[in-house]
């Protein structure tokens, strides 16, 4: 079932309440549509492979506790953009 | 003269009489031929006219060297016989109604358009021009090249730009020159590892591998045995490479969608034999270890017989595998070839390689994209040293789920381009070694100023002369 663009950033935010252990209300968020370079959002796991066609889709931040945090989303997943390093499909 | 000298004499006569008659009738028939209506060179005479040929005619001038000159008045007749005969050629025929014209024969059989040049670079000489040769068009004949009967065909600028949509004229593969010489064949097979294959598209239906009967049903010893009749999905290691995606459809799309059947759009290649794997999800992504079993398949499915030759693969990462490496060695090993997206990061392979783009393995083609004005997408990775080539990525119309059709853009699109070239240079030489495929397919390049420093060859793919 596609993902649509409220539900890929309520799904960011829960994400990262729950990481870093702060209350979803704290968090501030801003979205802009972007299109990335490849099907695993520019944001591949380790040892992902993804098709290479540029993909239409969000890109979240998230700031709390003076901190901001890139996801990445299209209508078929949701991505935690390095994120101490390393990227996160949620 | 005794009786039987008379009669030798008799007979020598008669023979005499006879070839001088066939001879004439040879030169009326010469004639004839030439004042047909419609345009060939005249090198074009091996076979009968196809309606492909009157638009080689336009395109091709080559064959044997018979030119048309026409020389500036106040040249004397004299000069023109000094200047024909510096060139080793011989004016065959004045054109009386025509002043100026003559018709010349090039005594070296050198081509005509090196003729034609030779003569036009004369200050004496007006005009030069081929002599075409001339046909009356049949019922089947169309003025153009193999224009297919898709009706979406105009939207194909890869095929053939004719400057549509902003386009550059001619910022294409040439694929219609190409198709003069083949369209393809249902006997070459190319292996599209990806998101899998919607192999009910009505487009793709037609060129969708199945595996003969003859063929015994894959068996992997960890696997266990797979009737692998549609292909091979490598994520749950099952039969039904269905695509849920549409990356995968679009890809073979572009490779193979069938060609000349009044449907969408037509591939590359207009017949031919796609194998759909699938190693990628609903999302596009899928892991380094369901792409290595999915080429293990290809590789055992060609050591059972199937005539895979190409693998296709619009998808990679940052990240090195030896495993993946390794398994596209082995393809190399079995004169697999393997084309792979050079990456959208806009960045330089040479210095950040992409997988599998970027390993150093013999059958390995990286490729870059275009777009519709010949220029380097701006999302497309390069690089000197590892990316071979470039072909056309934006924008390109192909097969999507649900027997749909969309424009996509990336390396994904311009790496099906290039594996259907491919395809289309086994159809015309089956024999030809992975070495020589790829050696046959970098040398026919286009030259582009804006490749230069970019990718190794310099050029966009160019079916037509891939086939030369």
């Amino acid at each position: 079932m596609a993902i649509s663009k409220e539900d890929a950033v309520e799904k960011a935010r829960r994400d990262l309440a729950q990481r870093l252990n702060v209350d979803a209300s704290e968090i501030k968020e801003s979205v802009e549509d972007s299109e990335f370079p490849d099907m695993a959002l520019g944001a591949p796991e380790d040892g992902e492979m993804s098709g290479q066609m540029m993909t239409d889709g969000w890109r979240i931040r998230l700031a709390t506790g003076g901190k901001t945090f890139e996801y990445r989303a299209d209508k078929n997943q949701v991505r935690l953009y390095k994120y101490k390093g390393k990227n996160y499909r949620i | 003269m005794n009786r039987n000298n008379f009669l030798i004499h008799l007979a020598l006569a008669i023979v005499l009489i006879l070839i001088a008659a066939f001879a004439g009738q040879l030169n009326r028939w010469r004639k004839d031929w030439k004042n047909r209506v419609g345009m060939f060179p005249v090198a074009q005479k091996k076979r009968p006219a196809t309606p492909t040929d009157m638009a080689l005619a336009e395109s091709q001038i080559s064959g044997r060297p018979e030119v048309l000159v026409k020389f500036k008045s106040g040249v004397s007749l004299q000069t023109i016989e000094e200047l024909t005969t510096r060139f080793h050629d011989r004016v065959e025929d004045r054109i009386e109604n025509a002043p100026g014209w003559e018709s010349i024969d090039d005594l070296d059989d050198a081509e005509a358009s090196r003729t034609v040049a030779q003569y036009l670079a004369l200050p004496e000489v007006e005009y030069a021009e081929p002599n075409f040769e001339i046909h009356i068009p049949d019922s089947t004949d169309t003025p153009l090249l193999p224009f297919p009967s898709d009706p979406r065909f105009e939207d194909q600028w890869a095929l053939a730009n004719s400057g549509q949509r902003g386009g550059t004229q001619g910022a294409d593969i040439s694929a219609m020159r190409a198709w003069a010489t083949t369209t393809g064949s249902d006997k070459v097979v190319v292996a599209v590892l990806d998101s899998g294959v919607d192999y009910t598209h009505e487009d793709l239906a037609p060129n969708m591998w199945k595996r003969p009967t003859n063929i015994a049903a894959y068996h992997d010893d960890e696997l266990g045995t797979i009737d692998d009749e549609d292909g091979f999905n490598a994520i749950e290691n099952a039969s039904d490479p269905m695509d849920q995606n549409g990356h995968g459809t679009h890809c073979a799309g572009i490779i193979g969608a069938e060609g000349g059947n009044d449907i969408g759009i037509t591939g590359v290649n207009w017949k031919v034999r796609i194998m759909p794997l699938k190693f990628m999800n609903a999302g596009g992504y899928g892991t380094t270890k369901d792409a290595v079993e999915a080429i293990n398949y290809v590789i055992n499915r060609k050591k059972a017989g199937v005539n895979v030759r190409v693998i296709s693969a619009s998808w990679g990462s940052t990240q090195k595998s030896r495993a993946l490496e390794d398994v596209i060695r082995k393809a190399y090993e079995n004169d697999i070839l393997f084309v792979a997206a050079a990456g959208n990061a806009s960045t330089n392979n040479d210095r950040s390689p992409h997988y599998p783009s970027s390993y150093n393995v013999p059958n390995v083609v990286s490729v870059a994209a275009l777009d519709r004005n010949d220029q380097l997408a701006k999302f497309s990775n390069y690089g000197v040293k590892s990316v071979a080539i470039a072909a056309p990525g934006k924008d390109i119309l192909s097969t999507w789920l649900g027997n749909q059709y969309e424009e996509k853009s990336g390396t994904s699109m311009a790496t099906p381009v290039v594996s259907g070239v491919a395809a289309l240079i086994v159809a015309e030489h089956p024999r030809i070694s992975v070495d020589d495929l790829k050696k046959r397919l970098l040398a026919a390049v286009d030259p582009l100023p804006v490749l230069q420093g970019k990718v190794a060859t310099g050029g966009r793919v160019n079916a037509a002369k891939a086939l030369q």
